[in-house]
């Protein structure tokens, strides 16, 4: 670690703001879904499904057909392994962060993959979805997902 | 050779202090579509994509031009961002101008944004450095002095300040787009209201608004092919000088003057005076008015304020400023040097509404950010160069 130098002055530059958002028609919809322990995904007009769903088809910029309810289980499409989570980290355990691609989704969606190593957790693996016990609104409602045995 | 380019779709959002009903993507979406659904066209049809804002710590999203691009049907083209603090959808539009002018492209977007409802441009504009007091001074504590020097200078009544901005709220009443709707404004409600920043007062602020400012700017055989009438861009130009030099003038930079002179030049303007029928200029503090209309010379020196006070710049007047109500009554900062263009541009295509200059052929699109530092001007004619 480097030392000060005598007579060089430093401080600390902290710049900070809480910024606010608004969400719009479609993300709106998402989220209270989540908090009522529902899962959308956008349905283009190509009739692709977007999950989580996006406001405008990524391929053509069209408007979205409309949003839908998504499966709560699909397979995982690519995974890392979290050793040492951090009190920050959606589990406490060690898991897996993965892609998972819903049964009849277009797209995968990140999110924590409960199981005991990545080993455990292949590109193929079947997971399902468990929900947060208290849902506020916010991707946490999804508590992670787990193995389908 | 250059080639010509003319504005064929003009759009923009229904301002206001907080677009709580869309996401940053559909503010911007809103004003687009708009300026799509003017010209013609789709986004299939679009070649190239030129996106200006304020910096990205005001809301926080870095590189929105990326996240912003599926919103703007913008996958698969190129995508530009332009970058000149308030003066940046001057800019921006100039920046497009140029993909058409050089042949590049034949049909571009370009638009301008802000939503200060998810922002915070008091802070990001005065963030406090270590080992130096916070000056929490924003942008009207530092043109203030400014505003005062000009006063001195020219030894301008301070009615002059409670005029520009009764006459641009009046303005805006005419303009369904505008923020600020105050139909009970009177020149004694400016005259009344607190001091903000000495000599400033609170009606002679803009307001902070969501908005979002578009354009189609396309070729001249595509511009003919629509059978549409258009806005023809006569010239175009850019000045930027340092925040602080020695004898800077921060009233009247030369900057401003030189941008000034370079656009009439490469316009064809001789008297700037007689030959531009309107224009809209960047007005955030009423004094503005004055101090710019010296500035690009549609005033003579110290003749700022006279111009103001005959009433020359009123709809109606010799030389309307801001028909539209001008940053005065809408001010999302990214977008309000766009919508300075788009609305120069409504004129001389005689699509301004309510708030049209009867006969307007040429008018003079003006924007300016920083310390008074970024310049960005257009002209627009009803006629080809």
């Amino acid at each position: 670690m480097q030392q000060p130098i005598d007579g060089v002055l430093e401080a600390p530059y902290v710049m900070e703001y809480t910024y606010r958002r608004s969400l719009g028609p479609v993300m709106s919809a998402f989220f209270t879904a989540l908090r009522d322990g529902r899962l959308l995904g956008a349905r283009t007009a190509s009739g692709k499904l977007v999950v989580p769903p996006l406001e405008w088809d990524p391929e053509t910029g069209a408007a979205i057909a409309g949003l839908e309810p998504a499966a709560e289980e699909g397979v995982v499409t690519a995974a890392t392994w979290v050793a040492a989570p951090e009190p920050r980290h959606l589990l406490q355990e060690p898991f897996a962060y993965a892609l998972i691609q819903l049964d009849g989704a277009s797209t995968a969606m990140l999110h924590a993959v409960a199981c005991a190593s990545l080993e455990a957790c292949p590109v193929g693996t079947r997971v399902k979805l468990v929900w947060s016990e208290s849902r506020t609104g916010s991707l946490r409602d999804i508590r992670c997902f787990e193995p389908v045995n | 050779m250059k080639q010509r380019c003319a504005v064929l779709g003009i759009g923009q959002t229904h301002h206001a202090a907080k677009r709580g009903d869309l996401s940053m993507s559909g503010l911007v979406r809103e004003a687009a579509l708009r300026a799509l659904d003017d010209a013609g066209m789709t986004f299939d049809e679009i070649d190239a994509v030129v996106m200006g804002k304020a910096p990205d710590f005001f809301e926080g999203v870095m590189t929105p031009e990326l996240y912003l691009a599926d919103a703007l049907g913008a996958a698969g083209k190129p995508v530009f961002r332009v970058h000149t603090a308030g003066s940046v959808g001057g800019s921006t539009a100039i920046f497009a101008t140029h993909l058409v002018t050089s042949g590049i492209h034949k049909r571009v977007l370009t638009l301008a944004w802000e939503k200060q409802s998810e922002s915070n441009a008091m802070w990001a504009l005065s963030p406090k450095y270590p080992f130096s007091p916070p000056t929490t001074a924003g942008a009207g504590g530092y043109f203030a002095p400014f505003v005062r020097a000009y006063i001195e200078f020219t030894g301008a009544p301070e009615h002059i300040g409670w005029q520009v901005a009764y006459k641009d709220r009046i303005h805006a009443l005419k303009n369904p787009y505008a923020h600020l709707q105050m139909p009970e404004i009177t020149i004694d409600m400016v005259k009344n209201s607190p001091v903000l920043w000495d000599p400033i007062r609170y009606l002679e602020t803009c307001p902070s608004s969501d908005g979002a400012g578009a354009m189609i700017l396309v070729s001249e055989d595509v511009a003919e092919a629509s059978g549409k009438k258009v806005a023809w861009v006569h010239g175009t130009a850019n000045r930027t000088e340092a925040i602080l030099y020695p004898r800077r003038n921060q009233v009247l930079p030369q900057a401003g003057s030189d941008c000034a002179k370079a656009l009439y030049k490469e316009a064809g303007i001789t008297d700037p005076k007689r030959e531009i029928d309107t224009a809209e200029i960047y007005v955030p503090f009423a004094w503005f008015e004055p101090m710019w209309l010296e500035n690009i010379g549609l005033a003579d020196a110290n003749d700022g304020w006279k111009m103001v006070d005959s009433g020359d710049t009123m709809l109606g007047g010799r030389q309307p400023i801001n028909p539209s109500g001008g940053v005065l009554s809408s001010n999302p900062i990214g977008a309000s040097g766009m919508l300075r263009f788009l609305e120069a541009a409504h004129q001389v295509r005689g699509t301004a509404g309510e708030h049209q200059v009867e006969g307007a052929k040429k008018a003079l699109g003006h924007a300016y950010g920083g310390g008074s530092q970024y310049f960005a001007m257009w002209i627009v004619g009803a006629e080809k160069p």
